[in-house]
């Protein structure tokens, strides 16, 4: 009998490689059907069924190897993980930045075997082509999510293509990133911000998801190193000491919002900041201070009839819900969360050509536990 | 002669529990002291609504003699809104645990749990912070890094900011006295900070810290107070948020919150505050045989004006391990 022990089941269509999936434990062992390649048939390279148990922390594979036969392999790194997102500031280990490739709106960097996933969130830190005189380190500290590459390359969204940065190249000594680990345990909050249009309406462009849901309420802090500061909540000439907040209109996507603050006339935004300047250099910032909205989130095809918020996105592709019951939209509220990752790891050995578990828009079906007794 | 030891004749239960426990080493939780107290009621929705109204245009145009009333005002509000979330631990005791074991083990235990449900609720609390509030990096210290470590003018810098924005303090002054080493401490906003700080606030003694121990009297200092500087009391924990290796030159990076009244609200679900809740082995399987202790607790928390908060970053002056 098992008084304790807990089971969950559940299948989702995947968006990439990798997932996360919340439930109420964190499991010992997990089970997967990759449904999609199930029913398939026989097709190379294709993961049918994967397992992973705690006791030997091993994920396990079955399915058609790149020779189309059926085979056994291993994910070896990056595979099934349990995890537990309770606390801020945990983070992945540092990895050294080879080199880095500054543009007008994104910056690539060379970091050799990243492991990263599209969507991650990473931090840099020491980017200095030259200790402390010269490189990129105005982007040091700022979290930001990236777009994966290639197995060796990442890109992030920032202009640093300006006078002030200079490109890393061959390693520089404590040019480092790493992953934040789980850097959305509360949302809305304060995002960065690296790009403003200027107009009737103002657009903000986030480093990280902002969270922000149409009817929100937020203010600014920026300081003039970064132009606008026109858009901060104080002072007030008009009312001395009544903060200036504005309020999103619409949600282009997960890092885009329109405000409706006519900066028409404000100081354009420039990241071009001198690395002299760079000691004591607060970053642009939006804050969520509140909300007008009157009503929780609305359903979908799939959800429950009172749904909880959505998290990272509004709606659109890679968001997911809070684990949460139904709320306003725009209050605060947790995220902290626990359950199982499946990682884009690939399988070994070579009979497998870099499969993965699963791929883009496949079914897979989950089945996790968590036992009253287990050695180990 | 042979002489009869404890080599050959040796107590028969060689061990002895002494009779005290030893203590615990627990952080101080300072979040939940400068958060504001608010119950939501029950059968009140999963969602609690606080509202701020917005001050009125001061009406500085005189009216003249036309006799024509001025345009009409129209009065506004912010609405802040926090989803209310639950939370629990327990442990399951196989009741031979119970029966065999010499130190009252339901009772630490119990003792456990409650100190975890209110660590929990303040790391909550903290975490929260570090999401919400905007930060201001420190500038003063002059260590070059970004954030840089303290300077007496950070403690300035973001004391103006609050008191710009119209923040409340939380503690008027202390009147100097005529004590030895004594000086006056300036009414205050609170700073919660890292114990691995102290090093720092040590180090500006002299250029505007002043330890609790010089306050003119201490009647008035929290147990985890160090000391103040111009208007923000400073007080520590060992588990205040830190971000290891996060600074522009690879250094800690410590999240210091400053804040005044009303800055942060804590809110707890009317008639579902921490409970401990303990099930006799009677209700586990066919032969009894485990009890539980556990507790849970509702909480929500919402920065409810935010005008009153920063998050003062800095790495430290010296870059010493604490091991």
């Amino acid at each position: 009998m098992a008084e304790y022990s807990r089971m969950a089941k559940g299948s989702f269509t995947a968006t990439g490689a990798y997932q996360y999936v919340n439930i109420p434990f964190q499991p010992q062992k997990v089970v997967l059907v990759n449904q999609t390649n199930q029913i398939a048939g026989i097709t190379a390279n294709k993961v049918v069924e994967a397992m992973w148990d705690a006791g030997t922390n091993k994920t396990l594979v079955k399915g058609w190897d790149n020779n189309s036969a059926w085979n056994t392999g291993t994910v070896a790194t990056n595979g099934i993980s349990a995890f537990s997102a309770n606390l801020a500031f945990q983070f992945g280990a540092q990895q050294q930045v080879v080199a880095t490739t500054g543009g007008a709106s994104t910056c690539n960097f060379e970091v050799t075997g990243h492991g990263y996933n599209t969507g991650d969130v990473v931090m840099f830190e020491g980017l200095y082509s030259t200790q402390y005189t010269a490189g990129m380190p105005q982007m040091c500290g700022i979290p930001f999510t990236i777009t994966k590459v290639d197995a060796n390359n990442f890109t992030v969204t920032w202009a640093s293509n300006g006078s002030n940065y200079t490109n890393l190249a061959a390693s520089p000594s404590g040019a480092y990133v790493k992953k934040v680990l789980y850097p959305d345990l509360y949302f809305p909050g304060v995002s960065v911000i690296y790009a403003i249009t200027k107009g009737t309406s103002t657009t903000i462009k986030t480093t990280t998801p902002h969270n922000m849901v149409v009817g929100q309420e937020v203010a600014f802090r920026i300081t003039s190193d970064w132009g606008t500061s026109q858009l901060n909540s104080l002072p007030n000439n008009t009312i001395p000491g009544s903060p200036i907040y504005g309020f999103v209109t619409s949600v282009s996507d997960a890092y885009t919002v329109v405000v409706n603050i006519d900066s028409s006339s404000y100081t354009a935004f420039t990241s071009n900041v001198a690395v002299s300047n760079v000691s004591g250099l607060t970053f642009p910032q939006m804050v969520a201070v509140g909300d007008v909205n009157t009503g929780g989130w609305p359903i979908t095809s799939t959800s429950p009839y009172y749904p909880s918020p959505f998290v990272n996105n509004t709606g659109t592709s890679g968001a997911y819900r809070s684990i949460n019951g139904p709320a306003i939209q725009g209050a605060f509220a947790n995220n902290t969360r626990q359950g199982f990752f499946i990682g884009s790891g690939t399988v070994t050995p070579v009979a497998w050509s870099s499969a993965t578990i699963m791929a883009n828009a496949d079914v897979v079906l989950w089945y996790a536990y968590l036992y009253d007794y287990a050695n180990p | 002669m042979t002489i009869t030891n404890t080599g050959n004749l040796g107590p028969m239960i060689l061990q002895s529990l002494a009779p005290a426990m030893l203590y615990v080493p627990t952080p101080s939780m300072n979040y939940i002291i400068v958060a504001d107290k608010v119950s939501m009621p029950a059968n009140g929705g999963t969602t609690i609504r606080f509202m701020r109204p917005r001050a009125l245009q001061p009406p500085t145009v005189q009216l003249g003699n036309s006799g024509i009333d001025p345009p009409a005002q129209v009065p506004q509000r912010d609405i802040i809104d926090a989803q209310m979330a639950f939370f629990g631990t327990g442990c399951i005791i196989n009741e031979q645990v119970i029966l065999q074991d010499q130190e009252g083990v339901l009772a630490w235990v119990s003792e456990r749990l409650a100190v975890a449900m209110r660590q929990a609720e303040d790391l909550i609390l903290r975490d929260y912070i570090v999401s919400a509030a905007s930060q201001i990096m420190a500038a003063g210290g002059g260590n070059g890094d970004n954030p840089a470590n303290l300077g007496v003018s950070d403690f300035s810098l973001v004391a103006a900011t609050l008191d710009t924005n119209n923040a409340y303090k939380f503690m008027s002054g202390i009147l100097g006295e005529d004590r030895f080493g004594s000086g006056p401490v300036r009414s205050s906003y609170f700073m919660l900070s890292s114990t691995e700080l102290q090093p720092d606030f040590d180090n500006m003694v002299g250029s505007g810290f002043i330890s609790v121990w010089n306050y003119p009297n201490n009647a008035s200092a929290l147990p985890s107070e160090v000391g103040s500087v111009y208007n923000i009391r400073i007080l520590t924990s060992s588990e205040a948020p830190v971000a290891r290796l996060s600074s522009a030159r690879d250094a800690d990076v410590y999240y210091n919150t400053v804040l005044g009244k009303q800055a942060l609200t804590h809110i707890n679900q009317d008639g579902y505050s921490m409970q401990l809740i303990y099930r006799d082995p009677y209700y586990s399987g066919m032969l009894a045989q485990n009890a539980t202790l556990a507790v849970k607790f509702a909480q929500a928390q919402a920065l409810t004006q935010d005008t009153a908060i920063r998050n003062l970053l800095c790495t430290r002056l010296s870059g010493s391990v604490f091991a």
